[in-house]
C-alpha cells in the first residue's frame, strides 16, 4: 500500500514537471516554413542596420548571444510612448549589470528624431548605449522591419494625437533573433509577464 | 447627512472640491501618462509637476498657456492639449494647486479664459 501510494505520488510529480516544462517553453511567433531537409525554419529577424543615439551604428551583429526587447516609439509622443518607457525603464534597471540583456528602441518618426534628438533623450532618462538603443535611420526600412518582422503596426496618420498611430508592443527576441513574445507595453502586468519570460530565456527558470 | 455637510460649507469651498474631482479626472486622461499619477514625473524627461521649484518659477497663467499650447524645440518640449477649454484648465490647475501646490486656492475659471487670451505661442 505504502509503496503503491509512493509510487502514485512519484508518478503525478513526474507529470507535474512534465507539465511545468510545456508551460516554460516560449513559442516561436511569426511565419514558419519547412526547409529542403525537411526542417522547421522559424521566423527570424533580418540583418538591419540603423544610428543610435551615440552616432553608431546598430546591426544585428550587435545582438549576438543577447536576447532583446524591441519597440517602436517616437520623442515626441505624448500618448502610450511615456507609459511605455516607464515599463522600458523598470527593465534597464532590473538588467543594468547583465551583459545578455539589450533594449532596442526604433523611432518611427526619424525625420525628426535625429541622432541629437534621441541623444539628449536618452540623457534625460539617464541611459546609455549599448545596454538601450535608441535608433533612427531610414523611415522605410524602419516601417518595413517593424511591420514584417517584429509583426508591429506602425504608420502615420495626421488624425492621431502626434501624427502617428502605432502599438505599444514589446517584442521580444531571442539569441538567434527568434521572436519569441509579444506583450503590451503600456501595462505593468503584461511587462511582468515578459520579464518571467526573459528569466527563461536566460536560462534563469 | 451628505446635504446636510454640504450645505454647511461656503459656494466657494464647494466649487473648489467640484474643480479637483474634476480636475483629477482630466489630469489621468491628460497629463499622468508622462508626468505619473503621482507627479513624480519621468527622470529629467519630463519634469515632476510635485517639486517645489517648478511651482517657484511658474505663474498660473504661464501654466494655463503651456497646457493649452505646449512648447516647442527639443529643450522642454511638450505637446499641447488644444482641445482643453478655459473651464478644463482651470480644474486641472486646481488639482494641481489640491496636490501640490503651495496654495491651496481655486484657480478661477476667469483667470484661466483671460490667461488664454494673453497666451503668446499657437500652435
Amino acid at each position: 500500500m505504502y509503496n503503491k501510494l509512493r509510487f502514485t505520488g512519484f508518478f503525478i510529480s513526474l507529470l507535474g514537471i512534465f507539465a511545468c516544462q510545456e508551460k516554460h517553453e516560449l513559442p516561436y511567433l511569426g511565419p514558419k516554413s519547412v526547409n529542403a531537409s525537411g526542417d522547421t525554419v522559424y521566423h527570424q529577424i533580418p540583418a538591419f542596420r540603423f544610428l543610435n543615439q551615440d552616432s553608431t551604428w546598430v546591426t544585428e551583429k550587435d545582438m549576438e548571444g543577447k536576447i532583446y526587447v524591441a519597440d517602436f516609439f517616437f520623442t515626441t509622443c505624448p500618448t502610450i510612448c511615456p507609459k511605455m518607457k516607464t515599463q522600458l525603464l523598470r527593465i534597464y534597471e532590473r538588467y543594468a549589470d547583465n551583459d545578455a540583456v539589450r533594449i532596442l528602441s526604433h523611432s518611427i518618426d526619424p525625420e525628426f528624431d535625429r541622432v541629437s534628438v534621441l541623444r539628449d533623450y536618452a540623457n534625460k532618462l539617464h541611459v546609455e548605449a549599448p545596454r538601450w538603443n535608441f535608433v533612427t535611420g531610414d523611415k522605410k526600412a524602419i516601417y518595413t522591419i517593424g511591420q514584417k518582422s517584429y509583426m508591429v503596426t506602425a504608420q502615420e496618420d495626421a488624425n492621431e494625437v502626434g501624427g502617428f498611430v502605432h502599438s505599444g508592443a514589446f517584442i521580444l527576441v531571442d539569441k538567434d533573433r527568434h521572436v519569441r513574445g509579444i506583450y503590451d507595453g503600456t501595462k505593468e502586468e503584461d511587462v511582468n509577464h515578459l520579464i518571467e519570460d526573459m528569466e527563461k530565456l536566460l536560462g534563469n527558470k | 447627512m451628505a446635504i446636510g455637510l454640504a450645505s454647511c460649507e461656503s459656494k466657494e469651498e464647494i466649487l473648489y472640491k467640484q474643480y479637483v474631482v474634476e480636475g483629477r479626472v482630466l489630469y489621468q486622461t491628460h497629463c499622468a501618462n508622462c508626468h505619473q499619477e503621482n507627479g513624480s514625473g519621468l527622470k529629467d524627461l519630463y519634469p515632476a509637476i510635485s517639486q517645489a521649484s517648478l511651482w517657484k518659477r511658474m505663474k498660473s497663467d504661464e501654466l494655463t498657456c503651456l497646457i493649452k499650447w505646449g512648447r516647442k524645440g527639443t529643450k522642454g518640449y511638450m505637446p499641447g492639449n488644444t482641445k482643453l477649454q478655459a473651464l478644463d484648465i482651470a480644474e486641472i490647475q486646481t488639482f494641481l494647486r489640491e496636490q501640490w501646490g503651495p496654495q491651496k486656492t481655486i484657480y478661477s475659471l476667469d483667470s484661466a479664459r483671460f490667461a488664454l487670451k494673453t497666451c503668446e505661442t499657437k500652435l
